[in-house]
C-alpha cells in the first residue's frame, strides 16, 4: 500500500516534470517570444519577473541605494569637497587629502547643485524635487535654513556682491533671485526653456543661463535654443541670444579674462530621417563659444571625431590661467581636454563664414582637443581646485569622484564615496541608458533624446528613407511600466520589443543589445525611472477649485445643453486613472498626410504638463491647442460646447495629474473637503 | 498843482492796483493749480517724424525710452529716434492698445488687438486665446501687479501668474459683471479694479479673492440722476488708483472714489474737457483724463485742460477752479484733441492722440 502511494507520488512528480519540461516550456517559449518579439531570448523568468518587480521586499532585495554624485564644489583651501549625492538626497562632505567622506548631510529631494557662499560661511544646495534650497552652515555642517524657490531649482550662482543667490528653475524656465539676508526670493526672471547652467562673469557683470530645450516650433522649422543674459547689478534680463541648431546646453563657464564664455551643447538633426544614423552626423556634440566683445558671435565647434563621437557633453570648467578647458563627455565616460590657445587661434584665424561651417565639421576637434581622459561611468559635474591643479569629476554612476592632475593630464586615485559595490541589473541598465556605446560610432545615448529619462521636446522623422514622413514627438520614459503598448503606433507590446532588434535596425544602427544588456535596460526603464513631483500644479494632491471643476468635465457624460455625450467622446473613457490611458489604439482625427494610415496609441497623461509639445507629431504647442486648434470636430473628446473658463478648468485638471504612484495614494481632494462640508 | 498831485495819486493808486492785481492773480492761479503740474513746450510726433501711424492708442515711459502703441505697431522712442516693431518682428498684432512694464523684472507687456505680448530683451512671446488660457485676444488694458499680469479684454478679465504660468478668467460666469466686455484694469490698495462695460467697476480683493461691484445706483443710462451716489455710469472705460483714490472714466463723466464716498465730475460743472473719457491715469493726487476734446488734469478741485485749435497747431491751456477760469494760449499745443493715452514721469508728459503723439515739459 505504501509502495503504491510512493509510486503514485512519483508518477505525479514525473508528470509535472514532463508538463514543465515539454508543454510548459513550450508555453513559456511562446510567452517569451511574444514578449520579446524574438525566438531566441533566454528562458529566464527572473529577467521579467524579478528584476522588474516593484514589490517593495523583492525590490529591496535586488536593488541597492546608490549615491549618484551629480555636482560638486570645493573650499578655497582645497581641503573639502562638497558633493551632491542625487539619489541619496544628501550632500557629502569629503576630505580631499584622506579621500574620505566626513559627513553625509540630508538635504531635500533630488538635489542638483551646490555652491559655496562668498565668505565660505554657508553653502547652498538646490533641491530640484523639493523646490527649495538647503542652507548649510559650513562649520557645523548642518542645514540651518530652507529657502523657497521656483519650480525645479538646479544651477546656482552667487552675485558679485555676495548678497544674492541665483537659482535656475529648470521646470519653471526662470531664475529665482534670492536675498541672502532675508533668505527670501525677491523676483523671478524668465529664461529660455528648461534652463540649468548659470555662470557669472569674473568681472561680475553678466550672468549667462543656458537652456536645455529648444523653442517649440512646427516640424520643419530650424531648431533654436536660447541663452539668457542677466545683468547682475540690475538683476534684469538684458538679452535672449538665439543659438541655432543646438539644444541640451547644459552648462557654461567664462574664461578668467572674461573674453569668452563657453557652453556645452548638442546639435540634433531631428529633421533628417533617423535611418540616416549610419551615414553619421545624426547627433553631434560640442561647445558653443560666446564672444564677449561688442557684436560678438557664438561659434559652435564639435568635440566629436569623424568615426567616434563624444555625446552628451555636460559640464565645462576652465583653468585659472585660461589655458585649458575640461568637458565631461558623459555619454562615453571621457573628459575632453581643450587647449584654449588653440580655440583662440581658430577664432582669430578663421573667416566668419568658415567658422559657421565648423559647427558641422567633425574633424575640427583634432585642432583643439589635446587629450581624452577615461573616467568612471557617466561623468557629470566638474570642479577645479582653486589653484587649478586638480580637476574633480562627479562620476554619477560610479559613486566616485574622479581626480585628474591638470598639468600631467593623468588620472589620480579616485575618491570612493562609499556607495554599494554591487552593480545591480537596473544599475547596469542605467549605465547603458546613459552610454552611447551601443549606438553607431557612439553618436548618442538613450539619454540624448530622453534627458532626465524624459523627452527632449523635439519631433523626429522616424520614416525609412522618405523625408518628412511619420514625424513623431519624443515620448517620456518616466514610469511607463504599466502603459504598454509603446510607440505612437502601439506596435511594441513590451520594452523588450521596443529596445530589441528593431531598435538597433532603426535607431542605433549597430549590434543589438545583448540579451543580458536588454534585460538590464528593460529593468531600469521599468523600475528605475520616477516622475518628479508635480509641485507647480499639484503639490499636495488636493485639487484646487478650478482643477476640481476640470475633473468633473473630464469625467462628464452630459454636455452643457444636457445631451448625453457618446462614450467615446468622454475624456475618461480613453484616459482612465491611474495612467490615464486605456492602453488602446484610437483615431482622434489627427492623422496627417505625412502619416502612414494608422491608429494611435492612447498616451498616458501622468505629468502631462511637462511634455509639450502635444499630439503624436507635436503639432499642438500647448494643451489648449489640442482643442482650440486641432479639436474642431470633437473627435478628440467632446469639448466644443465648453466655455473658455471650462476649457481652462479642464487644462488645469490635466496639468494637475501626477505620477501613478502619487495618484494611488491621494489625500483629500477638493471634492471630499468641500462637498462634504456643504 | 492839484492836477499834478492828482496825477501822482492816480499813478500810485494804479500802480497799487496793478501790483495787487498781479499778486492776487498769481495767488489765485497758484491756488487753482497748487497740486497740478502744468506742461508746455509741446513737441508733436507723427508719421513724418518716424511714427508708424498717426493713430496712437497708448504710451508708456520706460526709463530713457518711450513706448507708444499705434495702429501699425509698437513705436519706441529712444535717443531721439523712433523704431517700430510689428507682427513681422514677433508682436502678436500691430494694433497696440495698452502697454505696461513690470517694475520687478522690466518685462514689457503689450496688449494688442490680437493677443498679449511679453517683450523682453528684444524677444516677443505671445499669448492668445488659442494657445493659452487667456480670455480673449482683444486686449484693451494690461497691467503688471507684482508677479501677476492682468488684462481687460473683449471676453472678460484675465489674471496671469508669471510664476506658475497659469491663467484665471473672470467673466459674467464667475464675477458680478454685466457682460464679459472689460475695458480697463488697475491695481491699488490690495484690490484690482476692473472697468466692466455696462457693469461699472468690479473690485477684486487680492487677499480674499472675492468680488464686489460698484454700479451706478440710479441705473439711468442717459444722465446721472443723483450726483455723488456712486459711479456716474455703468459703462466704464478705465480705472486708475493712486493716493487712496480710485478714478473711474466713463463716456458720461468722471468718478472719484476714496473708499467711502463717490464724487462725480462732468464737463458742465467742472473743468473737464468732455464727458467722453477714453482713458484715465492717476499719478499722486492728480488724475489725467484723455477725452475726445482734449486732455484734462484734476485733483478733484482744480482743473487744467489742454486743447488744440481746429485750424492750426496752437491751442490753449485752461485753468478752472469753481467759477474761476483762466486761459493761456500755447504754441504749439497737443497734437490732437482726441486723446487716448497719457503717461507722466517727473518733468515730462506724453499724450497719445488720434493724430500723433505729444510730448510736454513741466513749466516751472
Amino acid at each position: 500500500m505504501k509502495k503504491t502511494r510512493l509510486l503514485i507520488l512519483f508518477g505525479i512528480i514525473l508528470l509535472l516534470v514532463v508538463i514543465i519540461a515539454y508543454p510548459g516550456r513550450k508555453l513559456a517559449r511562446a510567452h517569451v517570444n511574444e514578449r520579446t518579439a524574438v525566438t531566441d531570448h533566454p528562458l529566464l523568468c527572473s529577467s521579467c519577473h524579478l528584476y522588474t518587480s516593484q514589490n517593495k521586499y523583492v525590490s529591496k532585495f535586488i536593488n541597492e541605494d546608490y549615491l549618484s554624485p551629480f555636482n560638486l564644489d570645493i573650499m578655497n583651501d582645497g581641503e573639502k569637497l562638497l558633493v551632491v549625492a542625487q539619489d541619496a538626497n544628501a550632500l557629502l562632505v569629503v576630505d580631499t587629502k584622506s579621500k574620505k567622506v566626513l559627513k553625509n548631510i540630508n538635504v531635500g529631494i533630488h538635489p542638483h547643485s551646490v555652491i559655496i557662499g562668498k565668505e565660505e560661511k554657508f553653502c547652498y544646495v538646490s533641491n530640484q524635487w523639493s523646490d527649495n534650497i538647503s542652507v548649510i552652515h559650513l562649520k557645523t555642517l548642518a542645514v540651518v535654513d530652507t529657502i523657497k524657490t521656483g519650480n525645479g531649482p538646479s544651477g546656482l550662482s552667487i552675485s558679485n556682491s555676495g548678497e544674492y543667490l541665483y537659482a535656475v528653475n529648470t521646470f519653471g524656465s526662470d531664475v529665482s533671485v534670492i536675498d541672502l539676508v532675508s533668505k527670501e526670493e525677491i523676483k523671478r526672471i524668465s529664461t529660455g526653456s528648461d534652463p540649468t547652467g548659470i555662470a557669472l562673469s569674473p568681472k561680475g557683470k553678466n550672468l549667462y543661463v543656458t537652456s536645455r530645450r529648444a523653442k517649440i516650433a512646427p516640424y520643419g522649422d530650424p531648431l533654436i535654443s536660447e541663452l539668457t543674459l542677466i545683468n547682475d547689478n540690475t538683476q534684469r534680463l538684458t538679452k535672449q541670444i538665439s543659438v541655432p541648431s543646438a539644444y541640451l546646453m547644459e552648462n557654461i563657464a567664462f574664461t578668467p579674462s572674461s573674453d569668452l564664455a563657453i557652453m556645452t551643447l548638442t546639435r540634433p538633426k531631428n529633421l533628417v530621417p533617423s535611418i540616416q544614423v549610419e551615414g553619421g552626423w545624426m547627433m553631434t556634440h560640442g561647445i558653443g563659444i560666446v564672444e564677449q566683445k561688442e557684436d560678438g558671435k557664438i561659434i559652435q565647434l564639435l568635440l566629436d571625431e569623424p568615426n567616434s563621437y563624444y555625446p552628451n557633453p555636460f559640464d565645462i570648467v576652465i583653468t585659472p590661467d585660461g589655458k585649458k578647458a575640461f568637458v565631461s563627455s558623459s555619454g562615453v565616460d571621457y573628459i575632453s581636454v581643450i587647449s584654449m590657445d588653440s580655440i583662440k587661434n581658430i577664432l582669430a584665424s578663421t573667416p566668419a563664414k568658415k567658422l559657421k561651417l565648423y559647427a558641422n565639421t567633425l574633424g575640427i576637434s583634432k585642432r583643439f582637443v589635446i587629450k581624452r581622459i577615461k573616467t568612471g561611468a557617466n561623468p557629470k559635474g566638474l570642479k577645479l581646485s582653486a589653484d587649478g591643479e586638480l580637476l574633480y569629476i562627479a562620476e554619477n554612476l560610479e559613486d566616485k569622484i574622479g581626480v585628474i592632475n591638470t598639468k600631467t593630464l593623468e588620472k589620480e586615485q579616485s575618491i570612493d564615496l562609499g556607495g554599494p559595490t554591487r552593480i545591480t541589473v537596473a544599475r547596469k541598465g542605467r549605465r547603458l541608458f546613459n552610454n552611447a556605446g551601443h549606438t553607431f560610432q557612439n553618436q548618442y545615448a538613450c539619454y540624448t533624446c530622453h534627458p532626465d529619462n524624459h523627452e527632449d521636446g523635439l519631433v523626429y522623422n522616424m520614416a525609412g528613407k522618405d523625408m518628412g514622413r511619420n514625424v513623431t514627438n519624443t515620448q517620456s520614459l518616466r514610469e511607463i511600466k504599466g502603459t504598454a503598448p509603446f510607440k505612437w503606433n502601439g506596435k511594441n507590446q513590451t520594452v523588450y520589443k521596443q529596445d530589441g532588434i528593431r531598435f538597433s535596425t532603426v535607431l542605433t544602427r549597430t549590434e543589438q543589445f545583448s540579451y543580458d544588456d536588454l534585460d538590464a535596460i528593460t529593468a531600469y526603464i521599468k523600475t528605475g525611472i520616477k516622475y518628479p513631483p508635480n509641485l507647480m500644479n499639484n503639490p499636495s494632491g488636493e485639487l484646487t477649485e478650478s482643477q476640481y471643476r476640470g475633473k468633473k468635465l473630464f469625467n462628464r457624460s452630459i454636455d452643457n445643453s444636457g445631451k448625453e455625450i457618446p462614450e467615446n467622446g468622454r475624456c475618461v473613457t480613453c484616459h482612465p486613472a491611474p495612467f490615464y490611458t486605456n492602453l488602446q489604439l484610437a483615431d482622434v482625427g489627427t492623422l496627417s498626410e505625412s502619416d502612414d494610415p494608422i491608429l494611435f496609441d492612447t498616451p498616458h497623461l501622468n505629468n502631462i504638463y511637462s511634455s509639450a509639445p502635444y499630439l503624436h507629431d507635436g503639432r499642438a504647442e500647448t494643451l489648449e491647442e489640442i482643442w482650440t486648434l486641432y479639436g474642431e470636430e470633437d473627435e478628440h473628446g467632446y469639448v466644443n460646447d465648453m466655455t473658455k473658463i471650462q476649457l481652462n478648468d479642464l487644462v488645469a485638471y490635466l496639468k494637475s495629474l501626477r505620477g501613478p504612484e502619487y495618484e494611488k495614494s491621494k489625500p483629500e481632494s477638493y471634492a471630499n473637503v468641500h462637498l462634504t462640508n456643504k | 498843482m492839484i492836477f499834478t498831485r492828482f496825477i501822482k495819486y492816480l499813478k500810485v493808486t494804479v500802480l497799487t492796483i496793478v501790483i495787487f492785481s498781479i499778486c492776487f492773480l498769481k495767488f489765485d492761479l497758484n491756488a487753482q493749480n497748487s497740486s497740478i503740474p502744468v506742461f508746455g513746450n509741446w513737441k508733436n510726433f507723427t508719421v513724418k517724424d518716424g511714427l508708424p501711424s498717426d493713430k496712437t492708442y497708448c504710451v508708456r515711459i520706460d526709463g530713457d525710452r518711450v513706448l507708444v502703441g499705434t495702429h501699425d505697431g509698437l513705436a519706441v522712442y529712444e535717443n531721439n529716434t523712433w523704431k517700430t516693431y510689428t507682427s513681422e518682428d514677433g508682436l502678436a498684432h500691430n494694433g497696440v492698445l495698452s502697454i505696461d512694464v513690470c517694475k520687478l523684472t522690466g518685462d514689457v507687456w503689450i496688449g494688442t488687438m490680437g493677443g498679449l505680448t511679453r517683450w523682453v530683451s528684444g524677444k516677443f512671446e505671445n499669448f492668445n486665446q488659442f494657445n493659452s488660457g487667456m480670455p480673449n485676444d482683444l486686449i484693451y488694458s494690461v497691467i503688471c501687479d507684482e508677479k501677476y499680469v492682468w488684462v481687460a479684454t473683449g471676453g472678460g478679465a484675465g489674471q496671469y501668474n508669471t510664476h506658475t504660468k497659469k491663467w484665471e478668467i473672470f467673466t459674467e460666469e464667475n464675477a458680478p459683471m454685466h457682460e464679459p466686455w472689460t475695458y480697463g484694469v488697475c491695481a491699488g490698495d490690495d484690490n484690482i479694479y476692473i472697468a466692466a462695460w455696462g457693469g461699472g467697476v468690479i473690485e477684486y480683493a487680492k487677499k480674499t479673492k472675492k468680488f464686489r461691484d460698484h454700479v451706478d445706483p440710479d441705473g439711468n443710462m442717459e444722465i446721472d440722476l443723483f450726483p455723488d451716489d456712486g459711479v456716474v455710469h455703468d459703462i466704464t472705460t478705465g480705472t486708475s488708483w493712486a493716493n487712496g483714490n480710485l478714478w473711474v472714466a466713463t463716456y458720461f463723466g468722471l468718478s472719484k472714489y476714496d473708499g467711502v464716498h463717490w464724487k462725480g465730475y462732468f464737463d458742465h460743472d467742472s473743468g473737464l474737457a468732455s464727458n467722453f473719457i477714453n482713458y484715465v491715469k492717476a499719478e499722486g493726487s492728480v488724475a489725467y483724463l484723455c477725452t475726445d476734446k482734449g486732455l484734462s488734469c484734476t485733483d478733484g478741485t482744480n482743473w487744467v485742460t489742454y486743447t488744440k485749435n481746429k485750424n492750426n497747431v496752437n491751442g490753449k491751456v485752461v485753468f478752472t477752479k469753481g467759477e474761476n477760469i483762466k486761459e493761456i494760449t500755447m504754441s504749439p499745443s497737443i497734437s490732437h484733441n482726441f486723446t487716448l493715452g497719457v503717461d507722466i514721469k517727473k518733468d515730462v508728459i506724453w499724450v497719445a492722440t488720434s493724430k500723433g503723439i505729444s510730448r510736454g515739459e513741466l513749466k516751472k
